[in-house]
């Protein structure tokens, strides 16, 4: 039987700004990114990665395909801008 | 544990964001995992529930009516292409907080379901 490991995890605070977000991806290779605005903040489509990050000035939301590598790069990258507790 | 008028106490985290005057920023993720299946979106949705229900114990596993399935707070739905019906999307969202979990049962998840599983 397989048994996942659990450790919560700290809340997180603060926000994502655009610009620093989106030349941080450049700097990890994720150039083609599509940006949309919406009424609360900006949807951003990583064309070449199947990719979605929707950022709003409370919470972001990422929808990618299951690939770990990617998932967990674009968390690390949205982790730098918040503070965690 | 916070420190406020030179006293310390201790509160929840959401409390201690709330008395520091920051905001929670909400991190989720939504993951989608190809699965071929060849039976309806709701079979396959409790096919993926027995499975989990038997590998898991000690986890709250609900098979909810409104069409998904809720290990813990990881939400999975099912959806299926228009092209074809047996290729399924299973949809797995969680938060940060629950980072070990989801990603943990994207793996499982991702290695299909046993062709042991009854249909209903």
């Amino acid at each position: 039987m397989e048994e996942p490991p659990v450790a919560p995890k700290p809340l997180l605070s603060g926000a994502v700004p655009l610009e620093a977000f989106l030349a941080t991806l450049q700097k990890h290779g994720i150039t083609e990114v599509k940006v949309e605005e919406t009424a609360e903040g900006h949807i951003l489509h990583l064309q070449a990665e199947d990719t979605l990050i929707q950022l709003e000035e409370d919470g972001t939301h990422i929808v990618c395909d299951n690939n770990e590598p990617l998932r967990t790069t674009l968390r690390d990258l949205v982790l730098r801008f918040l503070q965690k507790l | 544990l916070i420190m406020k008028e030179s006293s310390l106490k201790l509160v929840s985290s959401e409390q201690a964001l709330k008395e520091l005057g920051l905001n929670e920023h909400q991190l989720r993720f939504t993951c989608r995992v190809a699965l071929q299946d060849p039976y309806s979106d709701s079979e396959t949705l409790h096919r993926v529930y027995t499975h989990l229900k038997s590998l898991l114990k000690g986890y709250t596993i609900q098979h909810l009516p409104d069409g998904t399935v809720m290990v813990e707070s990881i939400v999975i739905k099912v959806s299926s292409s228009a092209e074809d019906a047996n290729a399924k999307i299973l949809l797995l969202s969680w938060s940060y907080q629950d980072e070990d979990l989801g990603s943990f049962l994207s793996s499982v998840l991702k290695k299909g379901l046993p062709s042991g599983l009854p249909k209903m």
